[in-house]
């Protein structure tokens, strides 16, 4: 499906934080706003909420940790016991370092896939640019303008009030 | 932290702030660039052709791989015996150089993650590289495990797997060999995300700025449809934040692991508790070591003198320095507690290391790693590119020597007199070391032909907020967004 | 049955099975071992193990080990069949013909050894028609159940490649009627010619041999034997002549001595009859009861001298003034009047005093020994021993011993008829005069001489290549034959095997030869002939057996007769008798030294002595021997100059810088190894080295010393005077232990007598269990353990090479050793203590103490060593991938790994690389691959055998039903393995001994295998 949108393009972070702000002050709901880089605290400005991508990592190590834990004993308890220098055969210390390693790995890939997963990130996805050179030196704040009661004169106003290099109406996909 | 770049806005009714820093903040880049700038400095040299210097280094680099590969293929068939191993030193350079690189690799990780949770921004420049110089000294780490094994073709007993024709029979977990392996690959795995993840945006970048063809598509395919969002942006530093957290106790734990490798065992020399914050520490040396070498040939060969500043190569030094003094302190208490215990046999190992027949490595390695890091009290040194160079490879010559006499010297002459014997390398023993740096200097170099080797979103970021807070007054945003919040509620 | 021959028990006689060993020739060697590799995998383990393996194992708590443990032992064992069991067709006629071949079970049959003229009873493992170890034969009261290295070694010698395939003519291959025909007409033609016939022989003491040479001097008046010996005793004869009247050599009794002398005799290593002194030695040396002291004068140190309690180091010229003064000393004591006074020796007196005292206290029982080839010094310790009156206790002239029976004088008559063209046909059996002889070339120039000379040697050497016709003899493992060691003390052999080759037994050769001299018609074969000859002699001598059969088949399944002595010789028992002493004390004060004492051209003297391994060089094509070190220097492949540590000094010689010695006969140059003990001035040289034609293994390793010696009157002189220089170039001395001191650790502990009667439990150190962090692991229902007692071993190395036969242990040759890569499972540790110059030895046989809390076990990535439910640390071939961690975490640095494929690698062109050496291996033990690690296994197939016959036969297993392979071997049983959770083993006893002890046990490892501390004896002022 194609929607519409209102491109602002800034040249400088400092006046897209304006915006961002002006924006909302009139109650206008952005879209997405897009940089080459982080710019920090502009999630506060956005209001956006926390993401959540933390929990899977923390779900992602606990079932680790208990599968390295369980499948050591299994397979040193129970499941062949061997007389290995004398030791016992539940030698749970010696498997304190396979524990920690596991879940490192596990949580960190879980981490990583979630991500890629909850932005829609994958090899060879074709890249939707709301502006040239928006990986380069250009921020841009969009909105959506085929929405009700969406006044896209006021929206240009406050856009080009608050510094924007260039406003663009655009029709396609973001 | 630093506030972000918000021009005066002071609330009506807020009294400003008090200033929260003093000092003007650390410019991390020299003069003031522009981010289109950034983006062409450091993508240039990936579109141009590379220059003569990289050729040199690249031929001589190749011709080492070249021999490696000869040496392991004659090596699987014909038998470990042509190494210099015997019945009394059954290991010697092999697991020396495994040693060797893992502690490499550390550092890596150690600027990308530890100094990310620490908020040091003059990482930015140089953790890209660092962290692929992580990645390549861990693949010359894995490879010698590999092939120093009698049997190479049956590593794979080392995984636990099913089903499994020899009955259920599992691996042994209170191996430290079995902890290694699955310490080594995690290690591997997850630095090797983080270095991707973090490349993800500068390859869109580099997408962007290709034309149609292969290296668009190639670039694309890579970068993950990347565009930039802010809502990927938040998420991409969380989980950034997530990978930093979980490598720092993990790169800790991969050196404690192979240095258990010793302490696990009874050999007079590796049966002591000190060795793994001792080789975690000796592990950091190295690697910096080893980031400083690169670096300065990068800096001065790709010309980059703008964003690895000698700032850079001064912090770098003092990291060098601090990490050298921790392992001095671990030879002396070493020494110390091997008098002060009186086991027999660990006194003539100490005694034999200062005056056996290695002894000549053990002082090469004193004046290497306790004697060097104490120049770079100097400032003159530490500001001297030429000489960091010198010292740099000094650290490394040291490390390995480090290892080298641990290993040994402590299996040479240990508990039987009868079973002492001495360890003569052979010509496949050098050839393998090298070769493994011919491994790593390939890698490395195709790396910074064909691959940012500078984080340009994060040099954009840091560049950008240190530019405006030069000139900008500092408010607290925060309070700010919060009083427009009200506004618009109202 | 099986169990019973399986466990030694009864062996069996082979009379019976002659078809069955003919249907064993019928495996034509190619078939035989060319199939090998066809039937690789298709086995049948049901052959291995008839009764299956042991089930009572799922009764146990810990069943899985047990279970693995069981597994382990059958898959090493149907590997090993994979590998190198005789092909299934070629086992019908077994199973068809013979009752008492089972494939895959082993028997033993009753044999005598060859290896020297010791002639040892043996006891040979035969498994699926091959012979694959030598074992000691326990019923002999000569030799007990030891044996030697070389003896040890001599099963791999029937599988040398060098051997030849069959007679030669001109040194081209014949039949043997052409050769027979050539042979027997010029025997005619020179009976015709009244030329002489000389058979020129090693030492025969087989009385049916002898008795076929009296027929032939019968048959042929020109006839005479000469006994040839490199190292002969003809001194010692010549000497007893003189002194008793008796040209033998007596039978020495070192049981019954309480003080022994031993003057540049190695009686525990080389010297007449090792195997049973040190077994005799051994008797006397024990802590509980009187316990016997041991002096050596000697020049070199050799492992007798390493073991004695008071050593003293003395050129070979001042043995003579040395024992002179000895007698001069003991003969006053003895109450001689006029004794004079002659000239002290440059030694010190008062040990002499010392000595002489000791001595004289147990005159009677005390025993003086020499192994000078040296009339003159010979005379003198008679004179000792007369004096002494140990005449007819310790030392038998009544039971003389036939160990040795060579004859310089005669040898040298012999090459100078031959140079003479006196001899017309010489016939040379078991020796080889043109590598050992000194005036080698003179011996080659006196054989041209002759018109036929026939050698009987099993190949090509320096003397067969020169022979007109080459009859190859059997190996003695292929023959029949008897000996007669001592007087009236028998050993019989029986064949283990069909000819491998087309060769023919010596003692066939000469009985076809001969019967045609006297009667005209066709001879015997040997076997009937021995049979009668022993129906005919021996069995009239006996009065057990009514029937001549029993007496023969009883006979050959003991394998050793002793009957009584046809009747008295005339020398009195002198302990009650002395008359007469006094003349022999006289004739020995008499004696003036021959021995040219070193001048100022050549101011040091050079020793020639016997190496352990190779003897007078006999067997140096013999890998095994080859790679075994030196007990004392520990040196393998080759020999070497021998030089003091002062003398090292002085010429400023380091291990391995060459040397050229210079005597006023020749020159040699050999690389140079100090010696801690070697006198002073002294260098030693090993014979028996430097082979130039022997085969592939033992050419031209080490130097030929022999041209060195020279005649001195009527005897073969073993030293002479030396000129030493440097040559400046080096040359590698592969030494397998490089440190010999123990840097005061706690490894060897050593006690002395009195320290071990006041001991009292209480201050016993080391005995107290160090505590463990683990709970006791359930074990099975054995523990197996070794208990090693550092006093009874000698260093002998006989264990090493036992060990090496069992389990297949490659030979690895002299590169690998100086990479310190030898393979040997069990080797022997030999430090020094004391001074350089005047060292005190001790060995302590070292294999892997399979300890309760292994080390090398946790740390294996892959579970390839663990500890098996009986406590043994077992080592599973397929699974280790070769980390080696194991053998770094291992303290007594034991395991061995294999860093190159050791088999079927012509990198290491030994025994393991041709199909016919492959057949000595034990096809019980796999063969282990490149890259794995291996070590003792306490010879776990033995263990798994006896529990399979003890599990057959209802029973228990006994303690003494297992012996390992080294334990059989000892000549002393040093080492007894057994079952720990036994209280009565043997084993068990000795770890309550007072001296027990644990090397390294503070580590808390808590092995398996415990030592017995050695005691010394010290003497005051000495």
């Amino acid at each position: 499906m194609s929607n519409k949108f209102m491109v602002g393009t800034f040249l400088d972070s400092a006046s897209l934080i304006k915006a961002v702000l002006a924006v909302r002050a009139h109650n206008l709901r952005i879209y997405d706003v897009y940089s080459p880089y982080p710019i920090h605290d502009l999630d506060l400005a956005m209001g956006l909420r926390r993401t959540r991508l933390p929990w899977v990592t923390a779900v992602a190590g606990t079932l680790a940790l208990s599968f390295a834990i369980t499948f050591q004993f299994y397979a040193a308890v129970w499941d062949w016991p061997l007389n290995v220098g004398g030791k016992p055969d539940n030698s749970a210390l010696a498997f304190v370092p396979i524990c920690f390693e596991l879940t490192v790995l596990i949580s960190g890939l879980a981490t990583f896939f979630a991500l890629l997963f909850r932005a829609q990130l994958y090899p060879g996805k074709k890249e939707r640019l709301s502006t040239p050179g928006i990986t380069n030196d250009r921020f841009a704040l969009v909105l959506r303008t085929d929405r009700v009661h969406f006044d896209s004169a006021r929206a240009l106003n406050v856009l080009e009030a608050s510094g924007a290099d260039d406003v663009q109406e655009m029709e396609g996909d973001l | 932290m630093s506030g972000s770049a918000v021009t005066a806005k002071v609330a009506p009714g807020h009294s400003p702030k008090v200033e929260t820093q003093v000092l003007p903040p650390p410019q991390w880049v020299d003069d003031d660039v522009t981010l289109s700038q950034i983006t062409d400095d450091i993508a240039r040299p990936l579109e141009g052709r590379p220059g003569k210097g990289w050729w040199i280094c690249f031929a001589f680099a190749f011709a080492a791989l070249l021999n490696l590969g000869g040496m392991v293929t004659w090596l699987i068939a014909k038998g470990i015996g042509i190494w210099g191993l015997n019945n009394s030193v059954g290991w010697a350079f092999d697991i020396t150089n495994f040693v060797f690189w893992i502690g490499i690799g550390h550092a890596g990780t150690l600027i990308s993650a530890i100094l990310l949770l620490f908020r040091q921004q003059w990482r930015t420049s140089i953790n890209r590289s660092a962290e692929a110089m992580t990645i390549f000294a861990v693949m010359c780490a894995g490879l010698f495990p590999a092939i120093h094994m009698g049997r190479p073709w049956d590593a794979f007993f080392i995984f636990p797997y099913v089903p499994n024709q020899r009955g259920p029979l599992w691996v042994n977990f209170r191996s430290p060999l079995v902890w290694d392996v699955v310490a080594i690959s995690t290690y591997f795995t997850i630095s090797l995300v983080f270095w991707f993840l973090g490349m993800v945006p500068d390859l869109a970048t580099l997408r962007d700025r290709a034309n149609a063809g292969l290296k668009k598509t190639i670039f694309r395919i890579l970068s993950l449809g990347w565009n930039g969002s802010f809502r990927t942006w938040a998420r991409y530093e969380m989980v950034s934040l997530i990978l930093a957290g979980l490598a720092t106790p993990l790169v800790l734990s991969v050196h404690s692991i192979v240095s258990m490798d010793f302490a696990t065992s009874l050999v007079p020399g590796w049966h002591t508790t000190i060795f793994p914050p001792y080789f975690v520490a000796g592990a950091i040396y190295s690697g910096f070591g080893m980031v400083l070498t690169l670096l300065i040939i990068t800096r001065q060969t790709m010309h980059l003198e703008r964003y690895i500043t000698m700032r850079h190569l001064d912090k770098m030094a003092k990291v060098t320095m601090l990490t050298g003094m921790i392992v001095s302190y671990a030879y002396a208490t070493e020494f110390f507690s091997a008098w002060y215990t009186g086991n027999l046999y660990e006194r003539y190992h100490f005694i034999n290391r200062a005056t056996g027949p290695y002894a000549w490595c053990f002082y090469l390695m004193v004046l290497c790693n306790v004697i060097t890091p104490q120049l770079l009290w100097l400032k003159k040194i530490r500001t001297s590119v030429a000489l960091l160079f010198v010292v740099s490879i000094l650290v490394n010559i040291g490390m390995w020597f480090e290892r080298f006499v641990i290993i040994v010297v402590g299996l040479h002459r240990a508990f039987l007199p009868s079973g002492w014997g001495m360890f003569y390398p052979t010509v496949f023993d050098v050839g393998i070391l090298i070769g493994s740096f011919g491994l790593f200097f390939t890698c490395f170099l195709l790396f910074i032909r064909f691959l940012p080797m500078i984080a340009m979103w994060e040099i954009k970021g840091v560049s950008e907020q240190s530019a405006h807070q030069a000139k900008t007054a500092k408010t607290d945003d925060r309070e700010d967004f919060r009083d427009r919040e009200v506004a618009v509620n109202v | 049955m099986k169990q019973s021959s399986e466990s030694g028990g009864h062996k069996r006689p082979c009379h019976d099975s002659k078809t069955q060993l003919v249907q064993i020739g019928e495996l034509a060697p190619p078939v035989y071992w060319k199939s090998v590799e066809d039937l690789r995998g298709s086995t049948h383990p049901t052959g291995e193990f008839p009764g299956g393996l042991p089930s009572s194992s799922a009764a146990t708590h810990a069943a899985t080990r047990r279970d693995f443990l069981a597994m382990a032992g059958f898959t090493l064992a149907a590997a090993g069949l994979a590998g190198c069991r005789a092909p299934v067709q070629n086992a019908i006629p077994l199973l068809v013909g013979s009752d008492e071949i089972v494939p895959g079970v082993a028997n033993y049959y009753a044999t005598t050894c060859r290896g020297c003229a010791s002639s040892c009873s043996l006891l040979v493992k035969q498994r699926d028609g091959r012979p694959i170890k030598i074992e000691g034969n326990a019923e002999s009261k000569l030799f007990g159940g030891g044996t030697c290295a070389t003896g040890q070694a001599t099963v791999l010698s029937l599988y040398d490649d060098a051997r030849l395939r069959g007679p030669l003519w001109h040194g081209q291959p014949a039949t043997w009627d052409e050769v027979d025909r050539h042979v027997i007409d010029s025997l005619n033609r020179a009976r015709q010619e009244k030329r002489r016939v000389v058979l020129l022989s090693q030492t025969i003491n087989s009385p049916s041999t002898l008795a076929i040479l009296r027929e032939w001097r019968a048959g042929d008046p020109q006839f005479s034997h000469v006994v040839y010996e490199p190292v002969s005793f003809s001194a010692l004869r010549e000497a007893n002549a003189k002194s008793f009247g008796r040209a033998v050599i007596p039978h020495y009794r070192f049981d019954r001595a309480q003080v022994i002398v031993g003057i540049e005799a190695d009686f525990l290593g080389t010297w007449l009859s090792p195997v049973e002194f040190a077994r005799q030695y051994a008797s006397t040396r024990k802590p509980e009861g009187p316990r016997s002291l041991h002096v050596q004068i000697e020049s070199g140190l050799s492992v007798t001298g390493s073991n004695a309690d008071v050593r003293m180091p003395v050129p070979p010229s001042q043995l003579g003034p040395v024992a002179a003064a000895l007698l001069r000393r003991v003969a006053r004591k003895a109450g001689l009047e006029g004794v004079p006074g002659g000239a002290e020796p440059a030694v010190d007196g008062a040990k002499l005093d010392a000595i002489a005292d000791e001595l004289w206290k147990h005159h009677g029982e005390s025993l003086v020994v020499s192994g000078c080839n040296d009339v003159g010094v010979q005379t003198i310790v008679n004179a000792l021993n007369a004096s002494l009156n140990n005449i007819g206790w310790t030392i038998d002239l009544n039971q003389p011993s036939l160990q040795r029976g060579g004859d310089d004088a005669a040898m040298a008559e012999l090459v100078a008829a031959m140079n003479r063209g006196e001899v017309h046909t010489l016939v040379m059996y078991g020796v080889n005069p043109a590598y050992d002889y000194h005036e080698a070339s003179q011996f080659l120039s006196g054989l041209e001489k002759v018109a036929l000379s026939v050698s009987l040697s099993d190949r090509r050497d320096e003397t067969s290549s020169h022979a007109h016709a080459v009859c190859p003899d059997h190996h003695f493992l292929e023959a029949w034959g008897d000996a007669e060691p001592v007087e009236s003390h028998f050993s019989l052999a029986q064949p283990l095997i069909a000819p491998l080759f087309a060769t023919r037994a010596a003692q066939e050769s000469m009985l076809r030869w001969v019967s045609n001299l006297s009667t005209g018609n066709p001879a015997p074969d040997y076997y009937t002939y021995l049979r009668d000859f022993w129906r005919k002699t021996m069995f009239s001598r006996q009065k057990t057996f009514q029937d001549a059969n029993a007496f023969w088949e009883r006979s050959l399944q003991d394998g050793v007769v002793e009957l009584p002595l046809p009747g008295q010789h005339g020398v009195p028992d002198r302990r009650t008798d002395r008359g007469g002493w006094k003349s022999a004390v006289r004739a020995g004060l008499e004696v003036r030294e021959q021995t040219p004492p070193a001048d100022a051209d050549r101011p040091y003297e050079l020793h020639f002595y016997e190496s352990v391994a190779l003897r007078e060089g006999r067997h140096a094509n013999n890998p095994w021997l080859q790679e075994l070190p030196d007990p004392i220097s520990k040196v393998t492949w080759g020999n070497y100059a021998a030089v003091s540590p002062q003398l090292a000094e002085k010429l400023s010689l380091r291990d391995g810088d060459v040397v050229k010695l210079t005597t006023s006969r020749s020159t040699v140059e050999l690389p140079a190894f100090v010696q801690p003990g070697q006198e002073a001035r002294t260098v030693s040289v090993a014979i028996g080295y430097g082979r130039s034609l022997v085969g592939k293994a033992g050419q031209g390793v080490g130097v030929n010393v022999y041209p060195l010696t020279s005649l001195a009157g009527s005897t073969r002189r073993f030293s002479a005077a030396l000129k030493v220089e440097q040559t400046g170039r080096k040359q590698s001395v592969a030494s397998t232990q490089s440190h010999f001191s123990m840097e005061g650790r706690p490894i060897v502990l050593e006690t002395s007598l009195d320290d071990l009667q006041s001991e009292t439990s209480a201050n016993r150190e080391g005995s107290e269990a160090l505590p463990t962090l683990w709970a006791e692991r359930l074990q099975g229902e054995h523990a197996w353990g070794m208990a090693i007692d550092m006093n009874a071993c000698t260093g002998c190395s006989a264990c090493v090479v036992a060990c090496q036969a069992e389990n297949n242990v490659p030979v690895v040759g002299k590169d690998q050793v100086e990479r310190i890569r030898i393979m040997h499972w069990i080797r022997i540790d030999r430090y020094y203590t004391g001074t350089a110059d005047a060292p005190e030895s001790v060995h302590q046989p070292m294999m892997c103490q399979h300890c309760q809390n292994a080390p090398c076990e946790t740390v294996c990535p892959v579970l390839a060593t663990t500890t098996s439910s009986e406590g043994l640390n077992q080592q599973v071939y397929n699974r280790c991938i070769g980390t080696r961690y194991c053998a770094n975490n291992c303290p007594y640095k034991v395991r061995r790994f294999n860093w190159y494929n050791y088999t079927e690698n012509t990198a290491f062109d030994f025994n393991m690389t041709s199909p016919l050496g492959r057949m000595v291996l034990n096809p019980d033990v796999v063969v282990r691959s490149r890259g794995v690690m291996e070590k003792c296994t306490m010879c776990v197939q033995r263990i798994q055998l006896a529990k399979n016959i003890a599990l057959q036969g209802k029973r228990s297993l006994a303690d003494g039903d297992i012996q390992t392979a080294c334990q059989q071997s000892c000549p002393t049983q040093a080492i007894v393995f057994g079952d720990l959770k036994d209280p009565n083993s043997r084993v068990s006893q000795l770890q309550r001994n007072q001296r027990h002890y644990q090397v390294l046990d503070e580590l808390g490892v808590r092995p398996n295998v415990s030592y017995l501390k050695k005691v010394r004896t010290r003497v005051k002022n000495a």
